[in-house]
């Protein structure tokens, strides 16, 4: 069915971040563990830019620097540094991420990881250069270098393992959820420990939490025989009963949950009116744009563009089949972009964090999409706070009123003298 | 190969950005892989700028690495096309420089209308400052042309630009500062500068640049080139503004001489203050009250870039009468030129450190009572409990705040003092709490609120590894015993760490290895308390 889908795919002049972006939930979900990165000054300068290093005490990750001397070495010298780490901060696990650089100068990652690993503290070479990855896309690289960690399950183990990384408090929640609909639960990938890796199986039902995780979820399909729950992700009343449903009956449950859902949508009723017949625009950020757009049209809003990064036909085929009709972009043209948004003048822009203040100060309403990563919005709990993500802008905006006059801005860009008119 | 966590200055291409996002019709283009586009991101969320940061990102894939194909051309047509500027940029990154590609004949093969410019900032030899400067001196070089100086007296501001240091700030007090003389602008640069404000810098009768990181080139070749007299010096307190005031009058006098125009007159002190009838700046008033006393005592560590660095030791020094306990820079370009400046204010060496551990470290042997710093000692200091003042990039959300706050001119010594009484230990408050106790500010040291949890977690957090290193050299575990403890608590909170530390240092040196009452009551009376 999501053959028939029709996906433009432009030049990807668009805005957005590395794979080293993951370091910043990854290092905290997984407690045991330090994000190395062979990198340069950029990669560093990128970590404590938009990771806000300074607020933290103690990062475990850092960046293994690259410096000139370094260039003309065949391979990089990684043995003392990996000794630091382990005598300050003790991990059970170093992930060794590539970037960049090193992957124009082919350092041998594989090699490397392994020559500097041992029983008691591995090194996985984690693939995350912003040649390739994208934002939130280097989890499944992370995902993917624990997967020998996870214990082989017996043939007769069938339980549900939760793929992608969600906070403690949503873990209990799916937890919580899965135990009340009689689902048996294997744990998590990544769980919050190194050493707490879950067992996964030819009987294992891999449930996505996140809608980045293709690549690996079609590897433990094929190394391990687990079946891959196809579903909608669980954002949203909607995504939420799907998810459980079809979860559900892959262990022969069949469940009805559309009395929650229902009441789930009527709880967010004063969302949902304001956000009816509304247009929203994605520019394309973390890879959430499939289900977020799929959720705010459901609520009621037409989704004018849902740009995203990276689509997998087959990992996204539910989504994609939902959001039938609406104009669907891998890779997007920002300029491009700009001038459609001009055109259709959406009520709202969901975009990245360099765009979305220049895109106010063109009097748009837009909204960071990168809040969308960082918020509980998962499941029945995150129900709320998803639909008030959407309306949060609207609401506002709405409350302060425009903009009325070019002085209020002017001095702010430095390379632009507003003309102020005069008054009189 | 060294583990870096946190760098005090940017990329070379970020360095780029800042003067392509300074400057009107110009624009940047980095031939780089994607992620290299997140310093777009710190121009619009740091400066919350209403339009779009003036840098594209032509990007790169591991596809067209193995394929050999290339985007720029292409990126460069469209950036031509959308926006029109006069001049691109075109930039490699610390990845695309590996590949040696030459992008000068690619970008020439893209047939666009605007100028092109092809800036070899080469990221392992160049940082955020070395590139800015690099920069925008090839850009004056380039469009600066022989102009009929205007005819009444005028300057040209060389250095301001975007993500600067309180730079927007410092832009409005010279201007203020050039009414007050009735010196006309010629031009403020790279800030808002055309390419067409380039050409006509040298209608200026000379050069005002205050900061060695940015201008110091340009002004150096409009000197050189046209025969521009330059001001260099940086008017960061009350006294050197006042002697840089005189000495601009003086200099733009002799050119009026020279071009048989009417003098200045340096107008009454007052004229400088925001009503035009009040004191300039409140410092040196402030710095005579009884209330200031004690802060002849104190002592202050400075560490930042090379223009602060001096600037703030000579003011606390000078105008406040504190004592400064060290000083370093981040900028090793400039160490001479720091080290020269500050030779009568230091009795020890300069540090010169691109590595914040260091500057942590030193911080901790000192235990001074004020520091001004970059952020990043900001949050070393929270943890020794040692009081900061921001004054030096990189900048953060916090730099950027509403209020006028520039660090220049009369007005500068004011926040700078402001800041640095807001920061430090009260003055008679403090004897009064010394003498009788903790006037109930102690913190409940089980209490669960959010303040103190942070404070454990920044706590919990062992320092830079040289400090490890230090506490490894020590001759064994100390202890303190009940009744040292129990003495300890008397002290009033906010010097306990301090006295604590001091102790522990004392005991460690006389080969103490439990710390009692006696011993405390020892060091400090060696201490002096």
């Amino acid at each position: 069915m999501s053959s028939q889908i029709t996906i433009i795919r432009e030049d990807g002049t668009y805005f957005g971040f590395c794979g080293l972006a993951c370091v910043g939930w990854l290092y905290q979900k997984i407690k045991d563990s330090f994000f190395l990165i062979l990198g340069t000054h950029t990669c560093a300068h990128f970590l404590q830019n938009m990771l806000g290093v300074m607020i933290f005490a103690r990062p475990r990750f850092g960046v293994a620097l690259i410096e000139e001397a370094d260039l003309s070495k065949h391979q990089p010298e990684l043995r003392d540094l990996i000794n630091e780490i382990q005598a300050d901060h003790k991990p059970s696990v170093i992930f060794l991420l590539s970037s960049c650089s090193p992957e124009v100068m082919k350092v041998e990652f594989e090699g490397l990881a392994q020559s500097l690993s041992s029983a008691e503290l591995p090194v996985l070479y984690v693939p995350a250069s912003g040649l390739e990855y994208i934002f939130s896309q280097a989890e499944d690289s992370v995902l993917q270098a624990l997967l020998p960690f996870c214990p082989q399950a017996p043939a007769d183990d069938k339980r549900v393992v939760f793929l992608g990384s969600v906070n403690d408090a949503i873990a209990d929640d799916f937890l919580q959820e899965a135990q009340e609909l009689g689902i048996p639960v294997a744990g998590f990938l990544p769980a919050d420990h190194f050493t707490n890796l879950p067992p996964i199986g030819p009987s294992t039902i891999l449930a996505p939490l996140q809608p980045y995780l293709a690549k690996v979820a079609a590897r433990l399909n094929r190394e391990r025989g687990a079946t891959v729950l196809s579903s909608l992700f669980p954002f949203g009343p909607d995504g939420t009963r799907a998810f459980w449903e079809d979860l559900a009956a892959l262990f022969g449950k069949k469940v009805d949950l559309s009395q929650r859902e229902k009441a789930a949508w009527e709880r967010i009723a004063e969302h949902t009116e304001v956000l009816r017949g509304k247009k929203v625009f994605f520019t394309a950020d973390n890879l959430m744009e499939l289900p977020l757009a799929r959720f705010v049209r459901h609520a009621g809003a037409e989704v004018v563009e849902c740009s995203t990064t990276y689509i997998n036909r087959r990992f996204h085929a539910r989504e994609l089949a939902a959001l039938e009709g609406v104009k669907l972009v891998e890779q997007p043209n920002f300029d491009r972009q700009l001038k459609d948004i001009a055109q259709i003048k959406p009520d709202l822009v969901i975009s990245t964090l360099a765009t979305t203040n220049p895109l106010i100060g063109q009097g748009f309403v837009a909204k960071w999409s990168t809040e969308f990563t960082f918020m509980q919005i998962h499941g029945w709990a995150g129900v709320g706070t998803l639909a008030g993500m959407f309306t949060r802008s609207l609401k506002r905006h709405q409350q302060l009123g425009p903009l009325d006059d070019a002085a209020w801005t002017a001095g702010l860009m430095p390379s632009k003298r507003t003309i102020v008119k005069v008054e009189g | 190969m060294r583990l870096a966590y946190w760098m005090y200055q940017g990329t070379a291409h970020h360095g780029v950005g800042r003067i392509a996002n300074s400057l009107q019709g110009v624009h940047a283009v980095f031939h780089a892989p994607q992620g290299d586009d997140y310093i777009n991101t710190i121009f619009a969320m740091l400066e919350r700028t209403p339009d779009f940061p003036q840098m594209t990102t032509s990007v790169v894939t591991g596809r067209d690495l193995a394929q050999g194909t290339i985007l720029l051309p292409q990126t460069l047509q469209q950036v031509d096309e959308a926006l029109k500027p006069n001049l691109i940029i075109v930039s490699a990154s610390c990845s695309t420089v590996l590949l040696q590609e030459d992008l000068e004949r690619t970008a020439a093969s893209a047939g666009v209308k605007a100028d092109i410019l092809v800036y070899d900032a080469n990221p392992y030899r160049m940082e955020e400052v070395a590139a800015t400067e690099g920069l925008f001196t090839i850009l004056v070089q380039r469009y600066a042309h022989e102009h009929i100086r205007t005819p009444q007296p005028s300057v040209n501001i060389l250095g301001p630009a975007s993500l600067g240091f309180h730079a927007r700030a410092d832009l409005v007090c010279l201007r203020r500062m050039m009414a007050t003389l009735g010196v006309q602008i010629n031009v403020v640069a790279p800030w808002g500068a055309s390419l067409k404000d380039l050409e006509r810098l040298p209608a200026a009768w000379l050069n005002i640049a205050p900061y060695r990181e940015l201008g110091l080139g340009a002004a150096q070749f409009l000197e050189t080139q046209f025969g521009m007299p330059a001001l260099y010096d940086a008017p960061i307190g009350v006294k050197p503004t006042l002697a840089w005031l005189r000495q601009l009058v003086e200099m733009l006098n002799s050119l009026a001489e020279q071009f048989g125009a009417k003098a200045l007159n340096m107008p009454p002190l007052t004229a400088f203050s925001l009503d035009g009838l009040s004191a300039p700046s409140g410092v040196p008033w402030f710095a005579r009250t009884a209330d200031m006393e004690s802060f002849s005592n104190k002592k202050a560590y400075v560490f930042g870039d090379a223009t602060r660095t001096v600037g703030i030791v000579k003011f606390l020094h000078d105008e406040l009468g504190m004592k400064i306990a060290g000083a370093g820079t981040y900028l090793t370009q400039h160490k001479d030129w720091v080290r020269e400046q500050l030779a009568a204010y230091l009795s020890n060496e300069l540090l010169v450190t691109e590595e914040f551990q260091d500057v942590a470290q030193q911080i901790e042997q000192t235990m001074p009572d004020l520091v001004c710093g970059t952020h990043m000692e900001r949050h070393s200091c929270r943890k020794l409990d040692v009081p900061t003042l921001v004054i030096a990039s990189p900048t953060h959300i916090e730099d950027h705040l509403l209020s006028y706050r520039p660090m220049l001119g009369f007005d500068g010594a004011d926040v700078i003092a402001d800041g640095v009484y807001t920061s430090t230990k009260l003055g008679l408050e403090k004897h009064l709490i010394d003498l009788f106790g903790d006037a109930g500010l102690e913190y409940d040291e089980n209490a669960p609120a959010e303040a103190s949890q942070a404070r454990d977690q920044v706590e919990a957090a062992p320092s830079a590894p040289a400090s490890q290193t230090e506490k490894k050299d020590a001759a064994g575990p100390l202890v303190w015993s009940p009744d040292g403890e129990a003495m300890l608590k008397k002290i009033p909170f906010f010097v306990r760490g301090k006295v604590k530390k001091n102790t522990e240092k004392f005991a460690a040196e006389r080969g103490f290895t439990v710390i009692t009452a006696e011993v405390l009551r020892k060091a400090k009376e060696e201490l002096g308390g």
